[in-house]
């Protein structure tokens, strides 16, 4: 995003919307102020440029042509503006739509958990060399990552995990790292998921989705249990009324 | 994504938090879903939610009407929406259960609560995304008084900076609570923004609220 100086009236009430405090105020020669954005801050979020959600008076915020940005500053917004809609997902958001739509695509069945890893959430942001960190790691244990993911768009080499060099300037939100193993894989990855904490620079909420069986329980809850693990008494339940069915692989 | 998943709070307050994701599946079921999606917004209206909204449009908390959402749906259309209410989001359940029109429900809430109103309606639900809760450097991590306002957008689009902005206008009088949640809840475009959890946690910051617990 770039601020129009000529437009901008410097009343600075962008500023504290941004989430990664990209937008300054500078005093320019005839003692004006006037707002200016960062780019090595700005995540491309879109925040700024919502009419109904700064309400900038001189409407001064606007975005450079797709042509006059980088690759990385392109992608930044897949990671950060949940209106935009990547290729390889084909829906708005920064990966699948995980349990939202799991009763029809079957993405997760029963006997298999569902991990996402969500970089940089809540609110720290992550970086590239912090995803590379976790897809390294996870590719390392032979695990394939969900496809419909923009991360998938960064990473040179799915057998390393490595990262395109061109990406690794990349800063984003959040990113989320997303795979689909075995049930009984599960206290593997979540041992790896303890390591990998240890490992970033940055925190990720962790996801794990799992079918209901038959008798109407959870696997999903005796194995967090036996890994020690609290899940939150908040979560996502597809109730499953989507058409066509499907729980089985 | 599993933008409305990871909500903090007291579990007290998290008992006054559903969102409702009606979404069409790309690829699999959302040619011709348009109109369905229509059919639930405008039965989600009628019942009442606190907040709804779309990444095109932008929410009702921030002025939009519902027929500019509908009017903004997408090829892959999708509704969402919070209540702060359980029983109106039986109700809805159970309308939608009635309409039967093969779209994907997911309800993000209390899941023990949410698994007992399936139980009354004879659904077997079908999957559950949990959330395992934060890990890393959680000492980068603001305090729970903040958290419990920005992970109500979990696209992370509402800034510390804004929440502790408004909470300092609160502080200072010259903005009430109901202001404040206005406020805070505007990036949060898709609409799972709880207006009224916000007013609740706000109202600590009002200055005769202060002194009184201050006494």
């Amino acid at each position: 995003m770039v601020v129009d100086q000529e437009k901008c009236i410097g009343c600075g009430i962008c500023m504290v919307y941004c989430p990664n405090d990209a937008i300054q105020m500078e005093e320019k020669e005839n003692g004006a102020r006037r707002a200016s954005i960062l780019q090595e801050k700005c995540l491309e979020c879109g925040n700024c440029i919502r009419p109904r959600v700064v309400r900038c008076p001189g409407k001064a915020f606007y975005e450079l042509p797709e042509e006059d940005r980088s690759l990385s500053r392109r992608l930044r917004r897949f990671f950060s503006d949940p209106s935009t809609t990547h290729p390889l997902t084909g829906v708005p958001g920064r990966g699948t739509e995980e349990v939202k739509t799991n009763d029809v695509t079957g993405r997760v069945c029963r006997g298999e958990l569902g991990i996402c890893l969500e970089l940089g959430r809540p609110i720290i942001g992550t970086s590239a060399a912090d995803i590379e960190k976790v897809t390294m790691r996870l590719a390392r244990m032979d695990i394939v990552l969900e496809e419909c993911n923009p991360v998938c768009e960064m990473i040179a080499d799915p057998e390393t995990g490595k990262f395109k060099p061109e990406f690794m300037d990349a800063s984003f939100i959040s990113a989320i790292v997303e795979f689909v193993i075995p049930f009984s894989r599960g206290p593997e990855v979540l041992k790896v998921c303890k390591e990998i904490a240890e490992e970033i620079d940055t925190v990720f909420s962790l996801d794990m989705i799992c079918c209901y069986d038959e008798d109407g329980t959870n696997p999903a809850v005796a194995l967090c249990e036996q890994e020690g693990i609290s899940p939150r008494s908040n979560a996502k339940v597809n109730i499953g009324i989507g058409r066509p069915y499907r729980i089985e692989r | 994504m599993s933008h409305s998943l990871h909500r903090r709070g007291a579990p007290e307050d998290l008992r006054h938090d559903y969102i409702l994701l009606v979404t069409a599946a790309s690829g699999v079921n959302h040619e011709n879903s348009k109109e369905k999606l229509r059919q639930v917004l405008d039965l989600v209206w009628e019942i009442g939610p606190i907040n709804t909204g779309s990444n095109e449009t932008g929410t009702i908390l921030s002025g939009v009407s519902v027929e500019e959402i509908k009017a903004g749906f997408t090829k892959v259309p999708r509704v969402r929406c919070c209540f702060d209410s359980e029983d109106k989001m039986r109700e809805i359940l159970k309308r939608l259960l009635a309409m039967d029109l093969g779209i994907s429900v997911t309800v993000s809430g209390p899941r023990g609560r949410i698994e007992e109103m399936c139980q009354e309606m004879g659904v077997q639900p079908h999957s559950v995304n949990f959330s395992l809760d934060i890990w890393g450097k959680r000492e980068k991590l603001p305090p729970e008084e903040i958290m419990e306002f920005v992970t109500m957008c979990g696209h992370g689009l509402i800034s510390k900076a804004l929440v502790t902005d408004t909470i300092e206008r609160i502080k200072n009088g010259s903005m009430t609570p109901e202001q404040g949640a206005v406020r805070m809840g505007s990036p949060c475009v898709c609409g799972l923004f709880n207006p009224t959890r916000a007013v609740k946690a706000l109202q600590k910051y009002v200055p005769s609220q202060r002194e009184e617990t201050v006494k």
